[in-house]
């Protein structure tokens, strides 16, 4: 039979479903109810709760996905709409309020996150981003991981049916049909997104029903307001996920009782009819009705549910007001993991002599080698394997040979699938290390941008319960007339997000010291690659085969006395060779900084070269306006001010894209001659 | 004629419209029954029944019919004729154009009762109903949002029918 055709067994009846279940189901209900209609007076009373999006209406598809999961083989992806998909899945009235008034105990985060994102990493409800449908991607990477373990279980994402606007939500749904991952994507659908009516989302009512093209992909539709329909349609869809391997929608129609969320007043778009129809199929009440109509239960036992529910509400509700806050001095905590300790290489130096590597190799052998050392590591990217090819500059060569298609791999042309499912990949297990390329070449990372967000902010969100373990390499900067689209160096841009690591090596060594230890460390690393230098000569050195490089060493490639230059990535060499020049014509002492890493930064080596120097020259290829530079400038302007004889000065591109013509771009990027210019006049101040 | 049992929700607008015009149409054979307060005694009490159902949401039955859905599932029907008529919207909702006709047909069928008052579907525009059987509805489908001016005569020509087809 085809599977859009398939019928959904009647497992649950109204008629034939245990009365302990029924009871069970019933209670979970009251309770839910209870603490969604509860939490508007938290912010009345200024409480807390600031942020509330009710549920009332989801009721028969929440109760059914927290039912369905199973929190020791699953994970679950709940949205800020799904107190009762939790409550449902086990998780207390008092959790739920501990988070909806943000208290330090709020096992979703300790009140680091919005109100109403309700979470339990420990128990693989993942902690979650308020961009809708973002955990979509996250859903179909832990899949991928449960796939490649051989794990039975599946991921359940939750959101909202207005989330399939989102370009990301398709990219994780073609990608779960194309990989045949075990998700369930449930889409609440209460007919709006905050005001904006479905209909002026897409043009289909069934939303579901635009990724009707897609292979292996079931759909099913559901009534989200009822409590048998719903429990039937997940316990099916989560069957057959888990038994063919393969990616299920279940479009749950709702119906949305009260405003989008506290800060909306929904009758200013909807009339007195809908407000009164969508109250009438009110979900709760209709189950109730059931329960009596058929004789289930009585009036008098239902009663007792309800003020047994009403009473864990209210001692929940007293312990969680005694529960302490978070202190202000924990912003710092979490921010990022603690990385990998280098023991043997403390400052990430080196004395081997020998033959010289060039940086393809020495990224390429450090792959391999990191490869042969944790099992648990896999590669994917645009363009990364494909028989002879491995990646767009063949830097990944040979992996797939060795390591199999299964850890290495070829992404399809979506910067935020790669990057989204990396995060979602590494929520399986804290082993588990996943190096991307985030894209062909840096200047299209930017549509990954939401998920590099989401991935910076992961860890301190959920106070250090998951940690996204991820490197992404990224082939970047000018230098070799690629124009626009392939000239781009983003550091400056990435460097204003906290959560991130961000290296950028000059030579082969620091490029493998930097990749074993980022690849050893826990935590999202961005690992920027000048592809200028890949094969040049002047970035060969030799490599120690298990040489490391701890973040935030900066490397004195050059010492001297009259000026500090402070540089990093393509613009390291021309330094070094202005340096050399000055020296031998005009016997100038000039101390060259290699950063090697942004973030962290190495303040001391930084400020002891301007102590010792008294100027300071900032050379990177990104736009001087608003580039890492100025963050440098002003560090050494704040903190060694009184060590200055002249201003800190800052060479880099202009403030102009890349032109095409190799003329325009030697105009726009820093060169030889411009550093030179540059440590002229600071030498003669 | 066997009396008839008319049965719908006394708390709508459109569908309580057309079952008026419906019974004036079928005279005293009719008799009215408020499907939101129905027992089963009470349903199985009629061998001829037209049956007035609106299509709620993306194509559901109205909650008070689907309330009422596990009691049908228990019941014999056989030697029940039965004529549903409903409401929908051709432009609104095509996607589920009168759904709801075609949820209780294929409910009431399987627990035996036998289906008349089958109308054409020849002149509606829609994208997909459930109550398409061939080039036919298993029931009397009217659109009163954009062709309310048909209304009176469809619902005139299906009691015509209806005399023919119910035992």
């Amino acid at each position: 039979m085809r599977i859009r055709e398939m019928e959904i067994p009647k497992r649950y009846h109204i008629k034939k479903t245990d009365k302990e279940t029924l009871s069970q189901w019933f209670y979970l209900m009251v309770l839910g109810r209870a603490l969604d209609d509860r939490a508007p007076n938290y912010l009345k009373q200024a409480i807390g709760w600031s942020y509330h999006a009710p549920y009332a209406g989801h009721d028969g598809i929440q109760l059914a996905i927290g039912r369905n999961f199973d929190r020791k083989t699953d994970h679950l992806f709940p949205y800020y709409r799904d107190l009762l998909t939790c409550i449902s899945a086990g998780m207390s009235a008092e959790e739920i309020i501990c988070n909806g008034i943000s208290k330090d105990n709020d096992v979703a985060g300790g009140g680091r996150h919005m109100s109403n994102h309700f979470a339990k990493p420990e128990w693989n409800i993942n902690n979650v981003s308020s961009c809708t449908g973002n955990h979509t991607l996250h859903a179909a990477g832990v899949a991928r991981a449960m796939k490649r373990y051989k794990h039975k279980g599946v991921a359940i994402s939750s959101h909202g049916e207005s989330s399939v606007s989102e370009g990301y939500v398709y990219e994780a749904i073609n990608g779960a049909s194309n990989e045949q991952l075990p998700v369930i994507f449930v889409f609440q659908d209460n007919g709006y997104g905050i005001s904006v009516p479905k209909a002026d989302q897409t043009a289909n009512r069934k939303v579901a029903n635009n990724f009707s093209g897609l292979k292996n992909l079931r759909i099913i539709h559901c009534n989200g307001k009822d409590v048998f329909d719903s429990m039937n349609a997940i316990t099916e869809a989560k069957e057959w996920s888990l038994k063919n391997q393969k990616p299920c929608i279940v479009q749950a129609n709702c119906v949305r009782i009260h405003s989008h969320s506290n800060s909306d007043r929904h009758e200013l778009y909807r009339d007195d009819m809908e407000l009164n129809y969508v109250s009438e199929y009110d979900p709760l009440a209709k189950y109730r009705r059931m329960l009596l109509r058929y004789n289930r239960f009585t009036e008098k036992e239902l009663q007792a549910i309800e003020e047994k529910a009403k009473q864990e509400v209210k001692e929940a509700h007293k312990k969680a007001m005694a529960a302490p806050d978070p202190t202000s001095n924990s912003i710092f905590d979490f921010v990022v993991p603690e990385p990998y300790n280098s023991v043997k290489y403390p400052d990430g130096t080196h004395k081997l002599d020998g033959p010289k590597k060039k940086m393809i190799e020495a990224i390429n052998e450090t792959l391999k080698d990191e490869f042969r050392h944790n099992p648990d590591t896999f590669i994917w990217g645009q363009d990364i394997a494909n028989k002879e090819k491995g990646g767009i500059f063949n830097v990944s060569k040979g992996m797939q040979q060795e390591f199999g298609i299964e850890r290495v791999f070829n992404a399809p042309i979506a910067e935020d699938f790669i990057m989204g499912t990396a995060n979602g990949m590494t929520r399986f297990n804290k082993k588990i290390r996943v190096v991307v390329e985030g894209a062909e070449f840096a200047d299209y990372f930017w549509p990954a941008m939401e998920q590099f967000v989401e991935t910076s902010h992961d860890y301190w969100r959920s106070k250090g319960q998951f940690s996204p373990n991820v490197t992404v390499r990224l082939a970047s900067g000018g230098y070799i007339g690629g124009g626009l689209y392939h000239s781009q160096t983003i550091e400056g841009a990435l460097s204003t997000f906290p959560g991130v690591r961000i290296v950028y090596p000059s030579f082969a060594d620091d490029a493998a010291g930097l990749l074993r230890t980022s690849m050893r460390s826990e935590g999202f690393t961005m690992f920027m690659e000048p592809k200028a230098l890949y094969n040049s000569p002047i970035a060969a050195t030799p490599v120690p085969d298990d040489f490391e490089v701890p973040f935030g060493k900066a490397r004195i490639r050059r010492e001297g006395m009259d000026l500090s230059v402070i540089t990093y990535g393509n613009t390291s060499h021309m330094c070094l060779q202005a340096a050399e020049k000055l020296s031998l014509e005009h016997g100038f002492d000039i101390e060259v900084i290699d950063l090697r890493s942004l973030v962290p930064l190495d303040k001391e080596t930084i400020l002891n070269s301007v102590k010792k120097t008294g100027k300071v020259l900032i050379v990177h290829e990104d736009k001087v306006f608003s580039g890492f530079g100025a963050e440098l400038s002003a560090i050494i302007t704040e903190e060694a001010f009184e060590y200055l004889d002249g201003p800190v000065r800052r060479i880099g591109s202009t403030f102009t894209p890349v032109g095409f013509n190799r003329i325009l771009e030697k105009a726009t990027l820093p060169s030889l001659e411009k550093i030179e210019e540059g440590m002229r006049k600071l030498l003669n101040y | 004629m066997k009396k008839i049992g008319l049965i719908y929700s006394f708390n709508t607008n459109k569908t309580s419209q057309a079952a008026k015009k419906i019974g004036e149409q079928l005279g005293n054979a009719v008799v009215h029954v408020n499907v939101e307060n129905i027992t089963e005694k009470e349903f199985l009490k009629y061998d001829n029944m037209i049956l007035g159902v609106a299509t709620w949401f993306d194509g559901e039955l109205p909650n008070y019919w689907d309330e009422f859905v596990p009691a049908i599932e228990d019941m014999k029907l056989k030697g029940k004729t039965v004529a549903i008529f409903g409401n929908g919207n051709q432009k609104g909702y095509p996607e589920n154009f009168v759904d709801g006709i075609g949820i209780l047909g294929k409910l009431l069928e399987s627990r035996g009762a036998r289906l008349v008052g089958f109308t054409s579907a020849k002149e509606y525009t829609f994208e997909s109903s459930q109550a398409l059987r061939g080039d036919e509805f298993c029931g009397l489908a009217l659109d009163f949002e954009n062709e309310a001016s048909k209304v009176n005569g469809k619902i005139k020509k299906w009691a015509e029918q209806l005399k023919k087809e119910f035992d």
